[in-house]
């Protein structure tokens, strides 16, 4: 269990303080979601979140490429796995940033893996940043997919 | 990157199993043997950034973009004209700095630098630049890659009144606020020169022919260059740009070889689903044009100006990954909106002009398009001219 001092980097730093603020707690332990002997996704991990002992949520920090370099970001679950917020932690070049845009990042609030993101359809283009903007959906769609596929294996069926 | 990866994924295991001196002296060689094998900078790169594990990607990038386009006029010859190729460069020195720039061969044989300068990220939405910039006026100028817009050529209105692709020497502020949907940029820069001996500006190409590109320019003036740009309302893009100073000379004493420039752009993105729209205005106020065209025998108008309206229609499906967008556009613009003094307006100067075509993306950053002009003037009985054009144009 790591916890909420792991923050050792300005991304789990952000990160840490985005949960914090989600889930209005003050303290908080992380530990790896999936005990399972899983593939890493993409190289990050899926965490589930817990306060008082009880899973309050889930936390997926993940890298995404924009134009010319790429950036990180963070997704919360709660624990029913609907999106409760997402964040760019860092964001290393300057066109594209825009998807750090408040607004534009609140369309991903609310939904679940019963949902697929279409560009320019239900997830708004922004003009001068389609790059990122492709990259950021494409990301969050892989996430859904995969929680879909680990909730339909029954991995997230432990007791809370 | 592959290769860093592996490197970066060694050192968090053992770092973070052995902190022992002894680990970490082998790891540099084994981590000098891997850079080896890829570039000699990466060696320094990968010992300097060992204890620095945060990010371990810095370095160079290349991208580029090209079009190759072919025109055909209703007189006269037609053209076929590989009409710029463009390398960017961008290298990444540190988390904070970054130098980007944009070398362009035009019609094959003529080279030009389009950008040169150096980013220092002063927070992680606040950066000071300096160098060749980007003047930030109207849409094309800062989003000029072919897949970007509509059209083989670039809209009239960028061509004559901004005048794409519009760059200076300077340095200022750029940055974003994302809590208010916001993005910024604000410079103090070079201008267009207007005398070096001879007069360059005149009434058909407006601020075009004092365009200094970087190349050993002359200052008299400084300039300003701002504009704000909001995407808070989803799929709209709203920007406002302006401009203002003086066109360079290199003998301050002469009267008239100088004139005050004020320039306003506004413009407007809007994409959903299969529809995509775009709008601009920029208007330009030149003083002192009298004093000018009297000492240089030119005929700069006083005010210059338009705007263009496009929509376009995406007729594949959206969840494909082509898409060939179906669009039309009407310029209208007046480089003798006004002129001083005794100098006649020149109708040939108003320009309205209609676009129709197609814009085939066959992959993201590929583009065949084809489109038609009809190019007609306010001039008394001029007929409106041809011009079919076709051409591709690649982003990468």
């Amino acid at each position: 269990m790591i916890n909420s001092s792991f923050a050792f980097s300005q991304i789990h730093r952000r990160a840490d303080k985005e949960i914090k603020k989600v889930f209005s707690v003050e303290n908080y332990l992380l530990d790896r979601a999936i005990n399972q002997n899983y593939e890493d996704f993409l190289t990050k991990r899926l965490l589930s979140i817990n306060s008082n002992d009880q899973k309050i949520g889930y936390a997926y920090l993940g890298t995404a490429p924009s134009q010319t370099k790429y950036f990180d970001y963070v997704v919360l679950f709660d624990k029913n796995l609907v999106i409760q917020s997402i964040k760019i932690l860092v964001y290393r070049e300057d066109y594209g940033g825009e998807i750090g845009s408040k607004r534009w990042l609140s369309q991903f609030i609310g939904k679940t893996f019963f949902d697929k993101f279409i560009y320019r359809k239900n997830v708004a283009a922004i003009s001068g940043a389609t790059i990122s903007v492709n990259s950021m959906t494409d990301a969050v769609n892989d996430i859904l997919v995969y929680l879909k596929e680990l909730k339909n294996q029954g991995v997230f069926d432990t007791a809370p | 990157m592959i290769l860093n990866n592996c490197i970066y994924l060694l050192f968090r295991i053992i770092i973070n199993n052995l902190l022992m001196k002894k680990t970490i002296l082998i790891m540099m060689l084994v981590a000098t043997v891997f850079s080896f094998s890829q570039e000699d900078e990466q060696l320094n790169i990968a010992q300097t950034q060992l204890l620095n594990l945060a990010d371990l990607q810095s370095g160079l990038t290349i991208g580029g973009y090209g079009e190759v386009t072919y025109n055909d006029f209703d007189t006269g010859p037609s053209e076929i004209d590989v009409q710029r190729l463009i390398i960017l460069f961008a290298y990444k020195f540190d988390d904070r700095v970054s130098f980007i720039t944009e070398i362009e061969y035009e019609h094959v044989k003529e080279v030009y630098i389009e950008q040169a300068w150096l980013n220092y990220a002063l927070a992680d939405n606040t950066n000071l630049r300096a160098g060749l910039l980007l003047v930030p006026m109207g849409i094309v100028n800062e989003y000029h890659e072919p897949t970007t817009f509509n059209g083989v050529e670039r809209p009239t209105l960028d061509n004559k009144i901004v005048p794409t692709t519009w760059r200076e020497i300077g340095m200022g502020i750029a940055g974003r606020i994302n809590d208010l949907s916001m993005r910024y940029q604000a410079y103090v820069l070079n201008g267009p020169i207007s005398y070096n001996g001879s007069y360059k500006l005149k009434g058909t190409n407006g601020l075009r022919g004092g365009r200094q590109k970087g190349a050993e320019s002359q200052v008299s003036d400084a300039n300003f260059a701002a504009r704000l740009d909001y995407f808070g309302l989803l799929g709209l893009r709203l920007g406002a740009s302006y401009y203002t100073g003086k066109t360079q000379t290199t003998d301050t004493s002469i009267i008239g070889s100088q004139v005050g420039v004020n320039m306003l752009g506004l413009d407007a993105r809007y994409v959903k689903n299969n529809f995509s729209a775009r709008a601009q205005y920029i208007n330009a106020v030149l003083s002192d044009t009298e004093k000018y065209n009297l000492a240089g025998d030119k005929d700069l108008g006083s005010k210059m100006g338009g705007y263009y309206l496009e929509a376009a229609y995406n007729l594949l499906p959206i969840e494909a990954r082509q898409r060939l967008d179906l669009f039309v556009r009407y310029e209208n613009l007046n480089q003798h909106k006004e002129v001083e003094g005794s100098l006649k307006k020149n109708l040939a100067l108003h320009r309205k002009e209609w676009t129709l075509g197609a814009s085939y993306h066959l992959s993201r950053g590929s583009v065949f398009k084809i489109d038609y002009q009809s190019k007609g003037t306010a001039l008394e009985g001029s007929k409106a001219k041809g011009q079919f054009n076709m051409g591709i144009g690649i982003f990468f």
